[in-house]
């Protein structure tokens, strides 16, 4: 894989020079003639029954255009989440527009729209509802005992789902076992605070289609639900692509209730209503699914597992919502099939509470996952003298193995160990002092921690979308425009995917931009999650360029005078292989072929060849062959201050097998922002609620923390070790989610290392530190 | 009960009726059509909507409309000249420093005034500098070093 | 917007005006200085009272003096004019107010005031404890007549002052301690971006052979309802030599001054430890300052 021209340099991201003036594409700043704003009403209440509700005041309100009750709305229960089929087998459709039952306090129960959203929030408040308190349950563990509030009818104890799988036999694993260890890993609510607030403009016309604006992750993820909700046909809806939206790292995967109020205030006012969540709005939408991981680990004296079980306990919150699929995920890619055991076995609990609802956040289940498995190597290197390196490569597949998660597919591409090898040589690893082994107060260590089994997309998993399409279109000028309904959500993944398109299409860096669409336009993708986009994504973008460059040589074929086969291009022209003199640039055989078949020359019209007309172009539709997975390990030293507790990450090295680096600097970006959503998950990020209302009580920046800049190590080195996988675009594989799996984990064993606190449940807040220092 | 009030912005002059409650913030945006200044929070914890008034940055969704009268408020529209990135904002393209971008324009608006105060600013400075504005993209790694090279250039 | 019943949007340029504004308005009147609090009440609704906001920012009250027997600070002054006091930068007495003016971000120094900090009679502020640690009085106007106030006395409990309606804080006065004087401000913050958990600021002086001759020693964040003083503490330095033994014995006493509150950002007993550790910090910065 040499001699690329494009692939792999630090190309600038094109909406970069855009978004330093204003980024006038994001969806907040949507406004269409006429538009409205809309507001929701929201219960103060964790768990009620709506008894009476009186909109005729509000109604009166001068401004006011339309007011809706669950009254007004389709009673069609569907689940919110884009990337499975709606009528999917594997979810539970338990969500209504607007219902007369609210189970977590913030819950819609009617939607107003007004001439100004001043007007629209005032409004709210004429609005009369008499609740019926019913009793609510905030803690999983209390969720489940007989006697316990029925939030859902006929789900008993609260108990939606208990999936499970096993190989061997666990009870003979353990009997095996020379070294038996145990422990509990909790791990918090979180939120992944996308910059951009939720927000919707939705504009129905008087045949009832639907057009809708909205900052998400999968366009048509959203016309399918809504269509689904409302009750009209998929053709009925039009998702209008932006070209960018602001952060949504998972958040932003699913339907909420604003997108069908909007259509519907929009229905009955004819105008188009906007809906924009406040903050607060935002922190109570969704968040990472709270786990509580059993895990127990049968070793033998050579430092090989012969057993291991596994218990997880997910808190979906009031709906089922992403709840049963987040735990398989968690399950299979974070807990149990990472390490080689012959003996496996796994039990998970999805718990109905009265919470706000679970959503997805990136990584999605295996950073729970992670923290609870890497923590408790450490714990087993330290009991028994292993390195945590040397310990982790005994366990881990190898290159060439059969993928843990379907045998057909093979670990060809798998650099588990250079990974390990380079890392541990840029932090000094070697140098590593003893677990507490410091005298002084404010103590240094270094921890680690892998992910050895990720994935690249879906394909594979039951009743999940992994389909990508793209359209690839040469201009006259010799540049091209790429539409694919793929959503860039900040990564830079437009940006890669004009480079492998430019790669492939023989084009120079900057001659392909990215054109956005709707749903009406283009072919369908799954949504930007899983750590797909490159890999997905850019393999629908190299056939569609492939297949417009065959159709490009071809006409230039015809022109030449040369057979297409003996063509080449590269950097925008075309040329004979052997012979350099015979050359033509893209441009002009693309002028050839978009010129009318009769062209007037100096001596009058005269024709071209029929056979080289029409636009040079290239489709494409398809999922890919296989999964490959990328291999992960970050090291990193803290610093902690043993009087306070507090923690101050000093350095981090991150080692990823992806296969191939399209963009560095856009690769870099996202070890560097998965570190800082890392370092919150570890050290301070917590979504609290008050005990007896189920309020809120950080729902905003004030109250919610996350890292700024001063808290980021100075030191971020990034290692990307390029494999090649040859089912990927270029070799390319996945990236995004590793670099916020794994951090938690090695910050937790570097806290150990530096003080010889193991601490089990995260956040690890000074306090938790102290405490378990016995200073507190 | 609507007030009518004069603002300049970006050295255009504006008059416009604004309810007393208004912040600089609604104003820029829903009056004025000024969108680089963005809604992040509402309430002075995040830093998108960071403008200038004189040669200060300031949260513009804490700033009540009325109180910013007979002042000289900048915008992220206000930078560069003749068609040409600013210095902060080009190095900001050319060093990886934006993501999804929403915060950017706040986070260069501060990192203005931070070079207008002290050009040459050591990383600790810059880091303390920026810690009003949020960003859950970059790390900060790459907006750092995009600080410093506009100081360099 | 929150302020769903203000009418009224007052900018006085005298204080008759101010006068006029809150006789019609009573109790529902606010003062409007920085206005970077009023925002994060505002979302939790605690001012959905207020129907006239008086925005004092063309009353002057910008002065900033550095007197023979003390430092006067206008009322409307930000945090960024504060830090252009030439004395701030050099002078050790002062240098609590320069390492508190150094936590609130950029933009919240930019528009936030030294009045207005005061009169929020906030306790998770970090320049209110380095003022009162510096024994700070206010001049308070209002009615047509002119008060002094300590600070101590100012601080009625969480978000109340003892301002009566019309009053205003027009200045801060700092007096120069005796002899050779220091001062320090410590924060325990979640984030550089964050309100006080718990924070310390302490003033020391000290004679000729080292002895304490005063020492103020002060705490806010969630440490009580209001900033608080601890006397105990104070009582353990003064007359010493302000020796390791010293000041752990004084960093331990600060606890019998103050009932840590316990909240979702930290326990009670957290911030009860951390009150100790950050005051024994203090001190120590202070000591070092000394020299």
């Amino acid at each position: 894989m040499t001699n690329m021209n494009v692939v792999g340099k630090r190309v600038l991201r094109q909406d970069a020079f855009e978004k330093v003036v204003g980024g006038k594409g994001f969806p907040v700043n949507v406004r269409l003639p006429g538009m409205l704003h809309g507001k929701l009403l929201r219960s103060p209440y964790p768990h009620a029954r709506i008894v009476r509700m009186d909109t005729a005041r509000a109604e009166q309100m001068p401004g006011v255009k339309a007011v809706i009750t669950p009254a007004d709305v389709p009673q069609i229960p569907y689940n919110p989440i884009f990337f499975m089929p709606v009528t999917s087998a594997g979810l539970v459709r338990d969500m209504l527009i607007l219902s007369d039952t609210v189970r977590f306090a913030g819950q819609p129960v009617a939607a107003i729209a007004a001439i100004s959203a001043a007007i629209a929030e005032q409004a709210l408040q004429m609005i009369e509802v008499d609740y019926e308190e019913l009793p609510a349950v905030f803690d999983p563990d209390e969720a489940t005992r007989d006697g316990a509030p029925e939030i859902h009818a006929g789900v008993k104890n609260n108990i939606s789902d208990t999936p499970s799988f096993a190989i061997g036999d666990i009870e003979a694993g353990f009997r095996e076992a020379d070294h038996i260890f145990e422990g509990t890993y909790e791990t918090p609510r979180v939120h992944t605070c996308y910059m951009e607030p939720r927000v919707c403009v939705a504009d129905t016309d008087t045949n009832g289609h639907i057009t809708i604006y909205s900052s998400i992750q999968h366009l048509f993820g959203l016309r399918e639900r809504m269509a689904y909700a409302l009750g009209l046909s998929v053709s009925q809806v039009k998702v209008v692509q932006p070209p960018y939206i602001g952060g949504g790292f998972g958040s932003k995967l699913d339907m909420v209730y604003a997108e069908p109020l909007a259509a519907l205030l929009s229905a009955r006012t004819r105008r188009p209503v906007r809906i924009k969540h406040t903050r607060y709005e935002d922190f109570i939408t969704n968040a990472r699914h709270p786990m509580k991981v059993y895990l127990k680990t049968g070793i033998r004296k050579d430092g090989t597992f012969c057993a291991r079980y596994a218990r997880t306990q997910c808190d979906t919150s009031a709906y089922a919502s992403q709840g049963p699929v987040v735990i398989m995920v968690h399950a299979h890619y974070g807990l149990m099939l990472g390490y080689r055991s012959p003996h496996l076995k796994w039990e998970g609990k999805v718990v109905l509470t009265n919470n706000i609802p679970g959503g997805a956040f990136r990584g999605y289940g295996a950073p729970q996952a992670c923290f609870a498995v890497e923590s408790q190597i450490d714990e087993i290197c330290e009991e028994l003298g292993f390195d945590p390196i040397e310990f982790r490569l005994k366990n881990t597949p190898r290159r060439g193995d059969p993928h843990p998660f379907n045998p057909e597919w093979k670990l060809d591409t798998y650099a588990l160990d250079e990974c390990l090898a380079r890392g541990a040589e840029r932090i000094g690893w070697s140098q590593r002092a003893r677990a507490g082994s410091s005298s002084s107060t404010k103590k240094r260590g270094i921890g680690m921690a892998a992910h050895p089994l990720w994935v690249s997309g879906c394909v594979g998993f039951p009743d999940i979308y992994e389909h990508s399409g793209a359209i690839i279109k040469l201009n006259v000028d010799g540049t091209a425009n790429l539409s694919s309904a793929t959503m860039d959500i900040g990564s830079g993944q437009n940006t890669v995917l004009c480079q492998i398109a430019a790669e492939e299409l023989g084009l120079a860096d900057g001659a392909v931009l990215m054109s956005p669409g709707s749903t009406d336009t283009l072919p369908f993708d799954a949504p930007t999650h899983a750590s797909r986009g490159t890999y997905s994504s850019g393999n629908a973008v190299k056939v569609a360029a492939a297949a417009a460059k065959k159709r490009l040589l071809e006409v230039a074929a015809v022109i030449m005078e040369a057979n297409a086969d003996d063509l080449e291009v590269c950097n925008g022209v075309i040329t004979v292989k052997g012979s350099p003199a015979r050359s033509m640039s893209v441009a002009d055989v693309v002028k050839r072929a978009e010129s009318p078949y009769m062209v007037i020359g100096e001596q009058g019209p005269a024709p071209t060849v029929l056979e080289e007309k029409g636009t040079i172009m290239g489709l494409s539709s398809l999922a890919p062959s296989t999964n490959p997975s990328p291999a992960v390990a970050e090291f990193v030293e803290v610093e902690v201050d043993t009087e306070t507790g507090q923690v101050k990450v000093l350095r981090a090295v991150y080692a990823h097998d992806l296969g191939r680096v399209i963009n560095p600097a856009a690769a870099e970006g996202q070890v560097e922002g998965g570190l800082q959503q890392g370092i919150g998950f570890a050290l301070m990020e917590n979504m609290l609620f008050d005990p007896e209302s189920g309020a809120c009580l950080t729902s905003d920046f004030l109250d919610y923390k996350m890292p700024t800049a001063v808290e980021m190590p100075r030191h971020i080195e990034s290692i990307f070790i390029e494999s090649n996988e040859p089912s990927g675009p270029f070799g390319a594989k996945s990236l995004a989610e590793a670099c916020l799996i794994v951090p938690a984990p090695a910050i937790a064993n570097a806290i150990y290392n530096a003080t010889g606190a193991r601490i089990r449940s995260l956040p690890i807040t000074p306090e938790k530190i102290l405490k378990a220092l016995g200073k507190l | 009960m609507k007030q009518l009030i004069s603002l300049e912005v970006n050295g255009d002059r504006h008059e416009i009726a604004v309810e007393p409650d208004a912040t600089l913030l609604e104003v820029l945006r829903d009056h004025l059509g000024l969108l680089g200044t963005k809604q992040g929070c509402d309430s002075g914890g995040c830093g998108c909507c960071t403008v200038h008034i004189g040669d200060r940055a300031v949260y513009s969704c804490m700033k009540y409309a009325l109180s910013a009268q007979h002042q000289k408020i900048t915008t992220i529209e206000g930078l560069g000249a003749d068609g040409k990135l600013d210095a902060v904002q080009d190095a900001f393209v050319r060093e990886g420093a934006v993501q999804c971008g929403y915060c950017t324009c706040g986070m260069i608006m501060t990192a203005k005034q931070l070079l207008h105060d002290d050009p040459h600013p050591d990383e600790d400075a810059i880091r303390h500098g920026i810690a009003g504005n949020l960003c859950r993209c970059t790390g900060y790694h790459k907006i750092v070093e995009a600080i410093r090279t506009a100081a360099r250039d | 917007m929150a302020l769903s019943r203000l009418k009224k949007f007052c900018i006085p340029e005298n204080s008759h005006q101010v006068d006029d504004c809150v006789a019609e308005y009573g109790d529902n009147a606010l003062i409007l200085a920085g206005g970077t609090f009023i925002r994060g009440l505002e979302v939790r609704g605690l001012l959905s009272e207020v129907e006239a906001l008086i925005d004092v920012h063309k009353l002057g009250m910008d002065g900033l003096v550095s007197g023979v027997g003390n430092v006067r600070i206008g009322a409307m002054v930000t945090f960024a004019a504060l830090e252009q006091l030439a004395e701030l930068h050099s002078a050790a007495w002062l240098a609590a107010v320069r390492d508190a003016l150094a936590c609130p971000p950029l933009q919240i120094r930019n528009m936030a005031t030294v009045g207005g900090c005061l009169a929020a009679s906030c306790p998770f502020y970090d320049l209110p404890t380095a003022f009162l640690a510096l024994d700070g009085s206010v001049t308070v106007s209002g009615a047509g007549a002119q008060r002094e106030i300590g600070l101590a006395d100012l601080f009625v409990s969480l978000f109340e002052n003892s301002l009566e309606p019309g009053e205003l804080i027009t200045e801060l006065t700092l007096p120069r301690p005796p002899g050779r004087s220091a001062s320090a401000f410590i924060k325990l913050e979640g984030t550089a971006n964050d309100l006080a958990i718990v924070n310390v600021a302490v003033s020391i002086s000290v004679d000729a052979a080292g002895v304490c001759e005063e020492a103020r020693v002060v705490l806010g964040g969630g440490v009580g309802d209001r900033v608080v003083r601890s006397a105990t503490a104070e009582t353990v330095l003064k007359g010493q030599q302000l020796t390791h033994e010293v000041i752990e014995h004084a960093a331990a006493a600060v606890g019998q001054d103050i009932e840590p509150m316990a909240d979702h950002r930290a326990t009670a007993a957290y911030r009860l430890a951390m009150a100790g550790v950050f005051t024994k910090r203090a001190l120590n910065q202070a000591l070092s300052r000394l020299n």
